[in-house]
């Protein structure tokens, strides 16, 4: 399988802008300008679940989004991918932005997450069938894209076999090409190990440094340390809400004077707890800003 | 759409437990059921037939009594007419004869009693009743009521030579245990043999008497139904052939629907299906067919094998039963049942949004076939006429409309309506559902959408149709029962005081909405009035031309009931005073509150400016209840709407509508008009004028109500 000629198949320029809006398109397929999203809770009124984020994600780049359960990981990503609808700001995926072409953008986006999960009913191949017709894959290459993918997550024995009478390994190996089985360009992977045993975790992390040499932009939200330290290239920590802190591991350590991740972490995570400015931290990035 | 709905249809068809139970089941069970009951039936039958009965014969007239009996009995043992197989009796002797009837040691007591013994007998149980059996004591009575567990019957004196002496004739009492079928059936058969006994001897009686004809003709009744077999058989099946569609079609469907939504949630595919590029549109309408489409074949299934059962004849056809359609009745009978299916396949899936999970699906389903087969049900009232209210009222109308259909009866007008009717709540129906599908709450409990972010003046917009929905049936229901009782008085009071005061007051409080805002109270420009003072008189004319036109054209209105709403205008020991305050002035302020206040508030941005006016009107049409009065009461207040729409503010509507109301009121109540009074042509054409000249000087120094609908995208996830 040919990751290049895999790379341009859906691989859409953009042509479509918000008008009015200034976008700097350089070469980031996702891009992400203050974000927000509140809810309302009856007791406690408005819950600003996600507070203004910006930053962006490369082609053949991993981008890790670190924080807490609660932190607004999962909000984030659901944001990007138009399940849910930000009360503020704007982002874009491959050029389209998720307010205004909510379908272009789920085109070009494959999602991963604990809770996608597939259809029980459903034998492996007509899983992967079914989504790359739904995610308007050109349907004369539908078959051999689906058998491709039969063959590189070596499923060949049990594709014929319902989803529901598979072990959870082997659902892991389906999910992942349905979710890259429409060749998208941007991937997000919102905590994409959570229950995984140690070995089906190792085989993910493989998967996805696989997918981010074939050029994806990939979002990998994690609460994991060692993941976000051995699998991506820049981090972002996120807290209540908003990036604290976003750069290179080298960077995080530079800025903190920490060596390990969950050290850096703590750091930062203590610094804004204390109500100390603490986005002087990854200077490197200009989206890291998120002052008050 | 194509690959959603195959998939869909596909994943069910692999869900074998539902396909065995939801259409197996009802295919093997009912055949089973019917031939064990038919082979219980027949059996009981056999042994009923085969049973000697036991009897006693007691009373003081115990002779006169056995040589009756005797005769009945040798009736039943040999009589040819009969199209049961004769039973068999047998006397028995023995004391204390209630003691034996109840331990079942004997089926039946005979009583044979002289007047005085019967009197005594009577006597003493109206002491023991009360007063409830003193009155059936007279000797003629035939049947006695029910007692707990003896029921008993008096067979009048079967007497012997003197006519005159009716109150000296002996009587005959029957005593069984209704709870036994045996002791019931001793009871039936000896009975009717008795009668016939009776009848004999009364006839022989009269002939030897010389009495000059048959007695049994004189003044004979015959009865015969004029209706043709079609008819009657279309009327039967009329009644029942829309509640039984719905059912078939809401159970079929539901096999569907609870996989559609909740299903998906319950398994976590919902989310992996929201996140592809599959459009909302496009994953309800896959959703929706396919529920069309199980609900449909399931319908079929069961109708073919009902109809299976008939042909084969394990169900009976009730006798001359027939049914004539022909292809323009089937084809009507499925451009009617269209909507319907639309509405049932929309509220299924919204259903199964709304549910969390299988378990609240099934908790929510039995309300909603409450809802659907209630109204349903319309076509099985006797008098329901589609000519009537009732073609306006979803899925009612289809059932009235459909038994007309059947009889060959066709209403268009009417039938027209019952279909916009409930097209348009189908319509409304599916745009719930598509809505439904784009709400974020659909993924988690925790994440709301924007308007329950927003909170209360957010969320008003969305459920302003419905608080008005409940309003309007509140005002239907206290119309319908209480009507007469409250009079002109109480109706304004309860009508404008607490429905729409009341309710205009909690949506405000409710979702915290600013009370100036909400009913538009703004300054207005004050060229405005003298437009408004032009605009009343004219709208009114024309308001009143286009009734005609309709009363005319369209909907002929009763005599009647004009006058009968002339007289309620004009409420008779009334001052004047009080009528302008409760025609007039309350009217005024009040509905313009609550129907060019809140409902326009709240229906800004859902909609158009055209779209807000010709809904407020609507709305505001049908509040008045009447079919006759929807058409100018829409009309006047699609203009009341323009005008609060065009000035910002609910005062010059009041204006309008206070001055509108005052100019239908006097001049009738003065008697300076009536319903004869004619107006002539350029009366109208001048009207229009005016009302044209009114409306564009309002839009001249117009300054819009604010904050109206913007362009949105629609598609949004």
């Amino acid at each position: 399988m040919g990751p290049d000629r895999e790379a341009t198949d859906m691989d859409e320029t953009p042509t479509t802008r918000h008008p009015g809006e200034e976008q700097v398109m350089d070469n980031s397929r996702v891009r992400v300008q203050s974000l927000q999203k509140s809810f309302w809770d009856e007791s406690r009124g408005e819950v600003r679940a996600v507070d203004g984020i910006d930053f962006d994600c490369r082609p053949g780049e991993i981008f890790g989004l670190l924080g807490a359960n609660g932190a607004g990981k999962t909000t984030t990503l659901r944001m990007l991918s138009t399940i849910l609808k930000p009360t503020g700001g704007q982002a874009w995926l491959n050029g389209h932005s998720v307010l205004d072409e909510p379908e272009a953008v789920r085109r070009s986006l494959g999602f991963f997450s604990a809770s996608t999960a597939l259809y029980p009913r459903l034998t492996g191949r007509e899983t992967l069938d079914f989504f790359a017709r739904i995610n308007r894959y050109p349907a004369e290459r539908v078959a051999e894209r689906v058998e491709d993918l039969i063959e590189r997550f070596g499923i060949k024995e049990y594709a014929g076999a319902r989803v529901e009478k598979l072990s959870s390994g082997m659902k892991q190996k389906i999910s992942i090409a349905r979710t890259i089985v429409h060749d998208p360009p941007v991937l997000i992977f919102d905590e994409p190990t959570v229950g995984l045993d140690i070995m089906a975790a190792l085989e993910m992390q493989r998967v996805i440094r696989e997918l981010r040499e074939e050029g994806k932009a990939i979002i990998f939200s994690t609460h994991i340390m060692s993941e976000a330290e051995k699998l991506c290239d820049r981090i972002a920590i996120i807290h209540q809400g908003r990036i604290l802190a976003l750069g290179t591991l080298e960077e995080h350590r530079q800025a903190t004077g920490q060596h390990y991740l969950e050290d850096i972490f703590v750091h930062e995570v203590m610094a804004a707890e204390r109500g100390e400015d603490a986005t002087a931290g990854a200077g490197a990035s200009s989206e890291s800003d998120t002052s008050p | 759409m194509a690959t959603l709905f195959r998939y869909e249809i596909k994943r069910l068809l692999r869900d074998t437990r539902m396909i065995l139970i939801a259409i197996v089941a009802p295919l093997v069970l009912i055949p089973i059921i019917i031939f064990v009951m038919r082979a219980v039936e027949r059996s009981e039958e056999r042994r009923l037939d085969d049973t000697v009965y036991d009897y006693v014969l007691v009373g003081d007239e115990a002779e006169w009594g056995r040589e009756i009996v005797a005769a009945a009995l040798e009736l039943e043992a040999n009589d040819p007419d009969t199209l049961r197989a004769p039973v068999r009796f047998q006397e028995k002797q023995g004391e204390n004869v209630d003691s034996l009837l109840t331990a079942a040691s004997i089926h039946l007591v005979v009583e044979a009693l002289s007047p005085a013994a019967y009197e005594a007998i009577r006597a003493e149980e109206a002491a023991a009743d009360g007063a409830a059996a003193a009155d059936s004591s007279e000797t003629d009575s035939t049947d006695d009521p029910a007692e707990d567990d003896q029921s008993e019957s008096g067979v009048d004196g079967l007497s012997d030579t003197d006519a005159e002496a009716e109150l000296l004739l002996p009587t005959m009492r029957l005593r069984y245990r209704a709870q036994s079928d045996f002791s019931r059936n001793a009871a039936d058969r000896l009975r009717s043999r008795l009668d016939e006994v009776r009848t004999e001897v009364r006839d022989s009686l009269y002939r030897a008497r010389g009495f000059p004809v048959a007695v049994d003709q004189i003044a004979a009744v015959e009865t015969e139904n004029t209706a043709s077999a079609e008819k009657e058989g279309g009327a039967i099946l009329g009644l029942a052939l829309t509640p039984f569609l719905i059912l078939l079609m809401l159970s079929g469907g539901s096999i569907m629907a609870v996989d559609a939504i909740s299903g998906e949630k319950e398994r976590g595919t919902l989310e992996t299906l929201l996140t592809t590029a599959a459009a909302r549109a496009d994953i309800v309408a896959a959703k929706q067919l396919a529920i069309i489409a199980v609900g449909f074949t399931v319908a079929v299934i069961n109708v073919l094998n009902l109809a299976a059962y008939f042909v084969l004849g394990v169900i009976d056809i009730p006798d001359n039963f027939a049914v004539a359609l022909s292809a323009l009745d089937l084809l009507l009978l499925l451009i009617l049942f269209l909507p319907l299916t639309v509405l049932i396949s929309s509220s299924l899936l919204l259903l199964s949004g709304y549910a969390k999970s299988y378990k609240e699906y099934q908790i929510y389903f039995l309300p909603l076939v409450i809802v659907f087969l209630m109204p349903s049900l319309a076509g099985a009232m006797p008098s329901m006429d589609l000519r009537s209210a009732i073609a306006l009222v979803p899925i009612a109308g289809i059932g009235v409309a459909v038994r007309e259909i059947m009889v060959g009866e066709y209403d268009w007008l009417f039938m027209g309506l019952a279909f916009v009717s409930t097209g348009a709540a189908a319509w409304y129906a599916a745009t719930l559902t598509e809505r439904t599908l784009s709400t974020e709450r659909l993924i988690s409990a925790s994440d709301m959408d924007e308007a329950d972010l927003l909170g209360g003046p957010a969320l008003f917009p969305r459920h302003v149709l419905r608080w008005f929905g409940v309003m309007w049936v509140a005002l239907l229901l206290i119309s319908m029962w209480f009507g007469d009782e409250l009079g002109l008085r109480g109706q304004v009071v309860v009508n404008l005081g607490f429905i729409f005061l009341g309710s205009s007051l909690l949506m405000v409080r409710r979702y915290g909405l600013d009370p100036r805002t909400a009913f538009a109270l703004r300054p207005v420009h004050p060229a405005v009035w003298p437009a408004v003072l032009l605009g009343a008189p004219s709208a009114y004319l024309v308001g009143i031309g286009l009734a005609g036109l309709v009363n005319t054209y369209i909907l002929p209105v009763p005599q009647s009931t004009l006058e009968a709403f002339g007289d309620a205008l004009l409420g008779d020991e009334m001052p004047l005073w009080e009528l302008v305050l409760l025609l007039t002035i309350m009217p005024a302020i009040l509905e313009e509150l609550t129907f060019r206040g809140v409902l326009l508030h709240g229906l800004r941005k859902k909609m158009g400016p055209v779209g807000v006016c010709l809904v407020v009107g609507a709305i505001f049409g049908m509040f008045h209840v009447s079919l006759f009065r929807l058409i100018p009461t829409g009309f006047l207040g699609v203009i009341f709407a323009a005008v609060v729409l065009l000035t910002g503010s609910v005062f010059p509507a009041m204006l309008w509508h206070f001055a509108n109301n005052f100019i239908g009121l006097l001049p009738q109540h003065m008697g300076w008009v009536s319903e004869e009074t004619v107006l002539p042509w350029w009366a109208y054409a001048t009207a229009v004028v005016g009302l044209a000249v009114a409306m564009w000087i309002i839009w001249r120094v117009r300054t819009p109500y604010p904050d109206l609908k913007k362009k949105r995208p629609e598609e949004y996830g």
